[in-house]
């Protein structure tokens, strides 16, 4: 299936993430639309700020320095008078907005959105009814610091230019007991690690036509049934799984909104600013990790890559894991300061191939990666087969239709003193053409239930909401499948607490380049 | 032809409806068709799931009951025609043979199935057991593929199960890590307790929707059981 | 009325099929349930309690009494019952992406069929000859299909164990206790009340519970 995307009229954050171009910082504005046509002359004089898919080498030395992209609610779209006929064409997870699915979501009890940073909230929100104040997210991306404080004067000023028209909302929390900041930051550490140790990032979706490093298909890709430690294992997804207007892996365009140009190019984007109680996570793996046979084993078996990245399915072991990350960032160095043979470049290739070229064919018993790991239920690749043989059409039949890309950066700051009340988590923001069927179908199935991998109600260890017992303490549970060769018996883990929590977060529509000067001139029309 | 399945069995009956308005109506129906005082009765008198007459039919794994007003037209070129009667469809699966099932569900809720099986031709002709099997014979047919996706034990034997399965996690996962004595031990209080060789012993209600209220057949609760 | 019952859906369809093809859609139906691969992908995907196809002729309705009309239809029937978990999008998204060639099979002669794949003209195919249920019951609304096949190896499991460890030692207790362990190690998960898939059906449920609770708590003072 080949998909002819026309990249410079897709926005950037669809198709890349940033953080792995080489732009650690970001910040995410949010702003709230008073009067349509003070908001349409404001959204486009943003318009020629806002950095396309155009393909970047990520080598190359002109990027420039910082990335400018744009989205809005369902109430931002309305408040700039795309007609009602447009809006109704979205599908009502949209119009509802993210607090109204929160049932389906598992964005209750600590995730219910009373907890949520105060911009999140509206005085109209009662159990059953809930304002959507925000409108726009301009999310800006940079190098530097220089630079993105910058382009966000430049921003201020054209928000200054709309004369109330626009107001930039401020409401989110920060270190200090900040409640009130006017913009949420963001940040990777140079490790590279979030905030529970993970090395994060490695492995996301690849779809046809994004002229990202071919590499990155592997694993990225949908598994095509043969040997997937190669890349003849993998080919790209369907380009409509992520952009309107393409074909999507079931063979027809994606369900969108008209006329066909407003959509066509765009995407949802969900923003959820995910809290990370890193003393929980902390004190858990001491507890847990000596009873199982290492913090780092115990960690691995959570998460399903060793918290250095290296995936359990190919490195059951903490030693090979650990030589393997440590050859491969040796290789990464040296050939990042143009020192490596060609010999060293080839091997790093391959080194590089074993992060994400894996599926569970062999582990078909989860002895290696855990059936409820993190990311075994987030990106299950062959899995659902449950290791028999060519029982679907296609060995991703039940995958390939439920992949996300994922984009973002962690924010905060965190160290092994860390209290669960600091600042740190997550500003996970999810790119997908369809809410329900993709992230989520994941988050009530995958995350916060079990049957489709035969686990019952068992959660997402990392991601899950796990509620308490009568004693206050976490009530999740999981299996961390025996190895009969190792003689090893299975490890049956519970009191797992919730280790991450929802702080905000709605659904966005990422307009196409045209389609954003559609809205801007206020011409859309579907009739 | 495929009604059976191992020991599951699959009932499919389509019961015809009379026509226009019946002498005797629920209440708060006063002119209203035979089919819609069925539809009614299925609504309103079985609303929440759990206190459904079919709890008590034994051996019944899943029923459902439906109103076949007509059959639905596809759009030209296809042709448009119409059933002259409604239809009471119920289909269920269930353990064991077709008699013995109708027997069951005859002793348990009879004045339910008069109830709502009163708006149906020939349901006069019911006055006992052997009639209603009559009677439901000749609204029953066949199955022409049945998936058993399941299993074909006794209901019973399936609830029992399921008991085991969850008080099995939760003694599984409460004893890990302890010492060999120690787990010994505490089994032997298990089976004492959850008695798996006793279906008559502790086991789920058949139809329980919440934990709170699942298990069934337990003298006193038990410190920590769930 | 509803089509939920805990962790399981009802799904009701009837379609017409041309007159002359109700043997031949029969003998399909025959030879699959003679093959097993024809159920392997059915198995695998473990969505479905029970389920099941009903060709009905056009004379083939059931007629009880003398004063019911005789059916004159040119038509012959499918009607098709099924007992799942999960909700009617995964249902339907499954069979289309994992077992398309099968659902062809069984429907490809029912008038304008349109196929399985692409989706959404089988979406609306489906869900304009679906029928809802007024009245569904489920023994084990706490129960999906895995947990039912899970509970039978654990209680199968236990039964043998217990036999098995009648006089063990502690250690060879242990020892046996793993092996148990290894075997049901993804059958002891816990079950509970099904996820909210659908807030409408989740909002209808509610209330119902509420009004029956108030109904209780008034009578029982």
């Amino acid at each position: 299936m080949i998909s002819k995307l026309d990249l410079p009229d897709i926005q950037g954050n669809i198709v890349k993430a940033y953080g792995r171009y080489g732009y650690p910082r970001a910040r995410y504005v949010f702003y709230q639309i008073r009067d349509a046509t003070k908001g349409r002359k404001f959204v486009e004089k943003v318009n020629p700020l806002v950095t396309t898919s155009v393909p970047w080498s990520e080598d190359s030395p002109s990027l420039p320095a910082v990335a400018v992209n744009i989205a809005f609610t369902y109430q931002g779209l309305k408040h700039l008078d795309v007609p009602e006929d447009t809006l109704h064409g979205f599908p009502d997870e949209f119009s509802m907005g993210m607090k109204a699915r929160r049932d389906i979501i598992g964005d209750t009890g600590p995730n219910h959105f009373k907890h949520w940073d105060k911009i999140w909230r509206s005085p109209d929100d009662k159990e059953d009814k809930y304002g959507q104040n925000i409108h726009i997210l301009i999310g800006i991306n940079a190098k530097e610091e220089g630079p993105l404080e910058a382009a966000y004067q430049q921003i201020c000023g054209i928000l200054a230019a709309a004369t109330g028209g626009v107001i930039q909302l401020s409401g989110h929390r920060g270190a200090n007991g900040d409640e009130d900041l006017p913009y949420q930051s963001a940040i990777a550490s140079d490790s590279d690690r979030e905030h529970f140790g993970y090395a994060d990032g490695i492995s996301t979706s690849y779809f046809e036509g994004c002229r990202e490093n071919r590499r990155y298909v592997v694993g990225g890709g949908k598994p095509t049934g043969l040997d997937p430690t190669t890349p003849a294992g993998w080919a790209p997804l369907a380009a409509g799984e992520f952009v309107f207007g393409h074909a999507d892996e079931s063979g027809a365009y994606p369900e969108a909104p008209g006329p066909p140009l407003f959509s066509r190019n765009g995407t949802y984007m969900v923003y959820r600013k995910l809290h990370q109680n890193v003393a929980t996570f902390r004190e858990f793996l001491k507890a847990e990790g000596p009873k199982f046979g290492g913090v780092e084993a115990f960690a691995a078996k959570l998460s399903g890559r060793w918290r250095n990245g290296a995936p359990l399915a190919t490195f059951p072991a903490e030693e090979s894991a650990d030589a393997f990350v440590l050859e491969l960032d040796t290789l990464l160095m040296k050939s990042r300061q143009g020192q490596a043979s060609a010999a060293e470049n080839a091997r790093l290739e391959k080194l590089r191939l074993q992060l994400t070229a894996f599926d569970y064919n062999d582990d078909s018993n989860g002895a290696r990666c855990p059936f409820s790991s993190h990311t075994r239920r987030n990106n299950p690749r062959s899995a659902l087969q449950f290791g028999v043989s060519k029982p679907f059409d296609t060995p991703g039949a039940l995958s390939n239709r439920r992949r996300i890309l994922r984009r973002g950066l962690p924010y905060g700051t965190s160290d092994e003193n860390s209290t669960d009340d600091g600042d740190h988590g997550v500003i996970m923001m999810i790119v997908n053409a369809d809410l329900s069927r993709q992230f989520e179908f994941v988050q009530e199935q995958w995350v916060n239930y079990g049957n489709d991998f035969r686990l019952s109600n068992d959660r997402d260890p990392l991601l899950g909401n796990h509620g308490f017992n009568e004693n206050g303490r976490g009530n999740g549970r999981m299996v961390i499948e025996g190895d009969p060769g190792a003689k090893r018996p299975p490890y049956f883990c519970s009191g797992i607490p919730t280790m991450v929590e929802t702080r905000g977060g709605d659904y966005f529509f990422v307009p196409s380049m045209t389609c954003l000067r559609m809205i801007a001139m206020g011409i859309v029309d579907p009739t | 032809m495929a009604n059976q399945m191992g020991n599951a069995y699959a009932l499919t009956l389509l019961c015809p409806i009379r026509h226009g308005v019946p002498e005797q109506c629920p209440e708060g129906l006063a002119g209203q068709l035979c089919a819609d005082c069925v539809r009614y009765l299925l609504q309103d008198v079985m609303r929440v799931s759990e206190d459904s007459p079919m709890a008590r039919v034994p051996n019944t794994y899943l029923s459902r009951f439906y109103i076949l007003d007509d059959v639905p037209y596809q759009g030209k070129p296809a042709v448009l025609e119409h059933l002259k009667s409604n239809y009471l469809v119920f289909s269920a699966n269930f353990h064991g043979d077709l008699d013995t099932w109708l027997t069951g569900m005859w002793s348990a809720i009879q004045p339910e199935i008069r109830d709502l099986l009163q708006y149906c031709f020939g349901f006069d002709t019911v006055h006992d057991c052997a009639s209603f099997i009559t009677w439901i014979r000749k609204c029953q047919v066949e199955t022409t593929f049945f998936f058993d996706g399941s299993t074909d034990e006794p209901l019973a034997v399936q609830l029992k199960n399921l008991y085991l399965k969850q008080e099995f996690s939760d003694f599984v996962f409460a004893n890990q890590g302890n010492s060999p004595e120690a787990i010994q031990a505490n089994f032997r209080e298990f089976v004492a307790r959850t008695q798996p060789g006793n279906i008559d012993g502790p086991t789920w209600k058949p139809g329980a929707y919440s934990l709170d209220n699942v298990v069934t057949g337990l003298k006193a609760r038990e410190a920590g059981g769930q | 009325m509803s089509n939920i019952a805990g962790k399981a859906y009802a799904m009701n369809v009837i379609t017409p099929l041309r007159w002359y093809t109700a043997w031949i859609t029969k003998l399909t139906f025959w030879i699959a349930a003679k093959r097993p691969s024809t159920t392997l992908g059915l198995q695998t995907l473990s969505l479905i309690h029970y389920a099941r196809w009903v060709v009905i002729r056009s004379d083939q309705f059931p007629r009880v009494s003398e004063k019911q009309p005789r059916e004159e239809l040119k038509y012959n029937y499918m009607m098709f019952f099924s007992n799942f978990n999960g909700s009617w999008d995964q249902y339907v998204d499954s069979f289309s992406s994992a077992i398309p060639a099968g659902l062809n099979m069984f429907w490809v002669l029912n008038i304008k069929y349109p196929r399985s794949v692409p989706m959404l003209p089988f979406h609306r195919y489906i869900t304009s000859n679906q029928i809802w249920t007024d009245h569904y019951y489920n023994a084990y609304p706490m129960a999906a299909s895995n947990d039912v096949k899970a509970a039978q190896r654990v209680g199968n499991g236990l039964l043998g164990f217990i036999d098995d460890t009648k006089n063990s030692s502690p250690d060879d207790f242990q020892r046996k206790y793993n092996e148990l362990l290894l075997t049901l190690q993804h059958d002891v998960s816990r079950m509970g009340p099904n996820p909210i898939v659908s807030l409408s059906a989740w909002a209808v449920e509610k209330r119902l519970r509420d009004e029956h609770q108030t109904a209780g708590a008034q009578t029982h003072g």
